[in-house]
């Protein structure tokens, strides 16, 4: 059984948080084996293991599972929590297990913020029915009613007599009764564990180097491949000098890996209608990494190149600039913009403009695998083992049930490993070579050969009235899509734009227009932490700036005032839009940021939001800007969530800080620029990230108490962070950022150079 | 030929290609996995590791150089994460995904070794070397100082 995510909520920020997702009720991958044996499971050396997702021993450890990946956001601390929670067990008693790919935990893709919010409810149940069932074992041990007794920090109590026993010793008894299916749940009032702030279960692991990345998977007669793919995306081996690189010492093999078909799996668009994805390449397989790098620099290929071989920078940008300035499919619609505009007192417009961006996790990607005749064993840093094993079925030609995943630490995601490319791969060259092979990407294949936040051009226009009040807007949008790059281009133009229609300030302009036109390219396109956002929302909140500014109003009270009163405004398949709690982080932040205190001169402060994933987040961004130097410094961030229920604080927290400085690299430093379809940029000197000296001195997260479900944390901090910098920019020198990263030409009192 | 050095205090030797960068001696050829591969150029940190008590990336650090020095690395510090820095780390919950902290700890150590009492700004001299994706810039300038605090305490203590 797997949980299935609309697809939306996944590749679009969803601007309607709190949007209800249904997830079956899952306990168990096989409850027909419950069913049969009428009881849980337990087995001889005294444990007791109601479902999947926990382990009760007679030592008294407590195991619970992980059914998600790790890769920093915290899912082996927060999702245990919940388990530990309803079970009622000692924090201190639980060690967390990472699940291998097993149906039985249910969908384990880890990505569109959603492990908390499609876990919660069903890992509540599973503690629950294993608490109940205890209690039912000490109620029979005392021959007393079960609602005499209740549950508490590792034991069950016997009110009347205060009789106790401890879980340890209740094992044996539980194994032997029924787990219920609705098992009753805790009043949150009662909540000890979840809204705690809990450090990290990974820590000690994370400060000893004993924790196991993909890349740290050692196998007996494990041989090492390093992989020279096409420069140009698509581009398949003519012809290579094989026998000269086998000839390098301990080299092993030196063999094509043909392109394989890579099934996307997401929700409606598993399955058939995925695209064969190109990783095909050379690979040089070799007793060690650095053999098999020093071989591969023997190597020469001839590559056949696709048409995209002439795509440039300003080809795609000349070309989705024309796009953004004509009509496009129209997203949304509301009132009459062009009438509204015509009769406007003060119009602007404005074009905005964003690069590619690569991931760059800061564990090159890698992947483990060994195939034998019939199987493949994996060792991955995978956000979707599913996918990984769908694909390598299918490229072997095996069931997919001979495809084992193990899961390891992931040393980053930000999406980049929810596409399974580097594992066919691996099991691919592990099938030629017929050993054990690890993939080793270099950080320049890393970046050259990423699947990229699409570049794109916004053309803007607004129009406000003579009070000073926002009466049109047009927003026309053009990039590459992600959609039509996976599924091909016969999607439809709606599901192909890379925008959405509920984004501010839809709802809340009377005559709004958005448009989108795809601007083809050659590039390989991906999720990139928050997707579109991380660039709409730079564009949206940044022209909403200058809407206040010429209207001559200020930023949060333009913001407040185009809000309204808090409500919840209909939009249709039962969803709601909540303007209260939007208003309130923005008042948070706001308020804890000191907004309308004045600054110095060189200084500002500049505000931006960002809804979706079911949460909602304002951030204050504090700059300080040399306008002669064309020097700039982020001071502080202010930042303030609704996220809900926040099962971990502390974790929560660590998002916001992390989000931050991921939005604040994409504002400052990274850009990925193309010539003769090829990436330009190869390591971190030329495709550059936040360093320690570039991270603002403080960043302040403010939490908003809520007992609503919970919300996403992983990418809705992201999206914030590049527009608050630009409006604290403006705010500062009066220089308005209309594209990304901010260039040191961008604040000078020079004009930009032409582009 | 061998190349012997000493590896967390005691004495390693090694017979690899005279020009296999440290990295991947540790990573390879012993199984020490703690020091991370990153960029290869000694641009992001993740390898760091202490020659004779120098912050050093073991990425560009071909083995031959190596020689007759003390290498420290994550592994040396502590296994039971006892070392203050590891303390500090832990108590200011630093690592997110994790992959760059033994590279970010190694230079933290080095720093501290060097400036019991940092400033912010000589976080910032020194620590810019190691790149972390995830964001915990600011924890780490706080583990920092909370180390160097601690270290103070037990200075005080002791005299």
């Amino acid at each position: 059984m797997s949980v299935v995510v609309p697809r939306r909520v996944f590749l679009k920020s969803s601007a309607v948080a709190g949007t209800a997702l249904l997830v079956p009720f899952h306990l168990s991958g096989n409850p027909r084996a419950h069913k049969a044996s009428g009881s849980s499971t337990s087995n001889t050396s005294g444990s007791f293991s109601p479902n999947a997702w926990l382990e009760l021993s007679s030592g008294g450890d407590v195991k619970i599972w992980c059914g998600k990946s790790e890769m920093g956001q915290g899912v082996r601390t927060s999702l245990p929590m919940i388990v530990a929670e309803e079970l009622g067990c000692d924090w201190a008693s639980v060690n967390v297990v990472q699940a291998d790919l097993d149906a039985k935990y249910g969908d384990q893709l880890t990505g569109g913020s959603l492990s908390v919010r499609t876990s919660y409810d069903n890992l509540r149940k599973a503690g629950a029915a294993a608490r109940e069932m205890l209690i039912s074992a000490a109620a029979r041990e005392w021959y007393v009613e079960r609602s005499t007794c209740r549950a508490e920090n590792g034991s069950v109590i016997h009110l009347s007599t205060q009789k106790r026993l401890p879980y340890a010793q209740l094992v044996a008894l539980a194994a032997g009764i029924s787990p219920s299916a609705d098992p009753p749940l805790k009043n949150p009032s009662d909540f000890k564990l979840i809204g705690k702030s809990t450090r990290r279960t990974d820590s000690l692991a994370k400060v000893t180097g004993a924790a196991k990345f993909g890349l740290d998977t050692r196998l007996s007669g494990m041989l090492i491949a390093s992989v020279e793919r096409s420069p140009v995306y698509g581009g398949t081996p003519r012809r290579f000098n094989a026998d000269e690189v086998k000839s390098a010492p301990h080299v092993r093999a030196v063999f094509e890996v043909k392109s394989a078909h890579l099934t996307h799996q997401f929700g409606e668009t598993s399955g058939p209608g995925s695209r064969n994805y190109s990783c095909a390449g050379v690979a040089v397989v070799a007793d060690s990494t650095w053999a098999a790098v020093q071989a591969r620099k023997l190597l020469k290929v001839e590559w056949n190149e696709p048409p995209s071989a002439f795509e440039t920078t300003a080809s795609l940008r000349e070309k989705m600039l024309r796009f953004a300035s004509e009509p496009g499919t129209i997203i949304r619609n509301d009132g009459d913009f062009e009438k509204a505009h015509a009769s406007a007192a003060k119009k602007i417009d404005a074009v905005y403009e964003v690069p590619f961006l690569a991931h760059a996790t800061m564990e090159p990607v890698n992947c483990t695998a060994h195939v034998r005749s019939d199987s493949c064993e994996l060792w991955a840093p995978t956000q979707i083992p599913g996918a990984a094993a769908d694909s390598i079925a299918s490229a072997l030609g095996i069931p997919r049930e001979r495809v084992k995943v193990h899961v390891t630490f992931i040393g980053g995601g930000f999406g980049r490993r929810l596409i399974q490319d580097y594992a066919v791969e691996a099991a691919l060259i592990s099938r030629d070579a017929g050993a054990p092979v690890q993939v080793v990407w270099s950080r320049e294949d890393d970046i050259r050969h990423d699947f990229y936040r699409p570049a794109a051009c916004h053309v803007l226009q607004a129009g406000l009235d003579a009070q000073g009040q926002l009466i049109s807007w047009r927003h026309r949008g053009s990039s590459p899509s992600i959609e039509t790059f996976f599924n091909g281009t016969g999607i439809s133009p709606r599901a192909a734009a890379q925008v959405d229609s509920l984004d501010f300030p839809a709802l809340f302009v009377p005559n709004f227009r958005l448009e989108f036109t795809v601007a083809e390219s050659g590039m390989p396109l991906g999720y990139w932490r928050s997707v579109d956002a991380s660039g709409n929302q730079f564009v949206i909140s940044s022209f909403f700036d200058e809407a206040a500014h010429a209207a001559g109003r200020d930023p949060l009270e333009f913001l407040l005032a185009a809000f309204g009163p808090a409500r919840k405004i209909p939009v249709g398949s039962g969803e709601t839009l909540d303007v209260g709690r939007r208003r309130n982080v923005i008042e948070l932040a706001a308020q804890e940021s000191g907004w309308g205190r004045p600054m110095p001169s060189g200084r500002g402060r500049g505000i931006a939001a960002a809804f979706g994933w079911g949460s909602y987040v304002a951030q204050v961004a504090e700059v300080t800007c040399d306008a002669d130097k064309g020097t700039l410094r982020v001071d502080r961030v202010v930042c303030a969530i609704d996220c809900g229920t926040a099962v971990n604080p502390l974790g929560v927290k660590a998002q916001m800080e992390g989000a931050i400085n991921f939005g604040l690299a994409q504002t400052l430093k990274s850009a990925i620029t193309v010539s003769g379809g090829r990436v330009e940029q190869s390591n971190f000197h030329d495709y550059e990230v936040l360093r320690m000296s570039d991270a603002p001195p403080v960043i302040d997260v403010h939490i908003v108490p809520s007992a609503e479900p919970p919300g996403g944390c992983g990418e809705p901090g992201v999206p914030p962070a590049a527009p608050a910098v630009a409006n604290a920019i403006f705010a500062a020198t009066g220089k308005r950022i209309r594209r990304l990263p901010i260039r040191a030409a961008d604040l000078g009192r020079r004009p930009a150079p032409a582009r | 030929m061998a190349i012997s050095f000493t590896l967390n205090g005691k004495p390693q030797s090694v017979d690899v290609s005279p020009d296999m960068p440290l990295l991947w001696v540790l990573r390879d050829t012993l199984n020490m996995t703690g020091t991370k591969f990153g960029c290869g150029m000694a641009l992001c940190g993740a390898c760091t590791v202490h020659i004779n008590g120098e912050a050093t990336r073991s990425c560009v650090t071909a083995i031959s150089s190596v020689a007759g020095k003390k290498v420290t690395t994550i592994e040396g510090l502590s296994a039971d994460g006892s070392h203050p820095v590891q303390q500090a780390w832990m108590e200011e919950d630093v690592p997110q995904c994790g992959y760059c902290q033994s590279g970010q700890i190694m230079s933290a150590v080095a720093l501290l070794s060097k400036k019991p009492n940092p400033t912010d700004t000589d976080i910032d001299d020194a620590m810019s070397g190691n790149i972390c994706r995830c964001g915990t810039y600011q924890r780490i300038r706080k583990a920092i100082h909370r180390a160097a605090s601690m270290h103070t305490a037990k200075a005080n203590s002791a005299a």
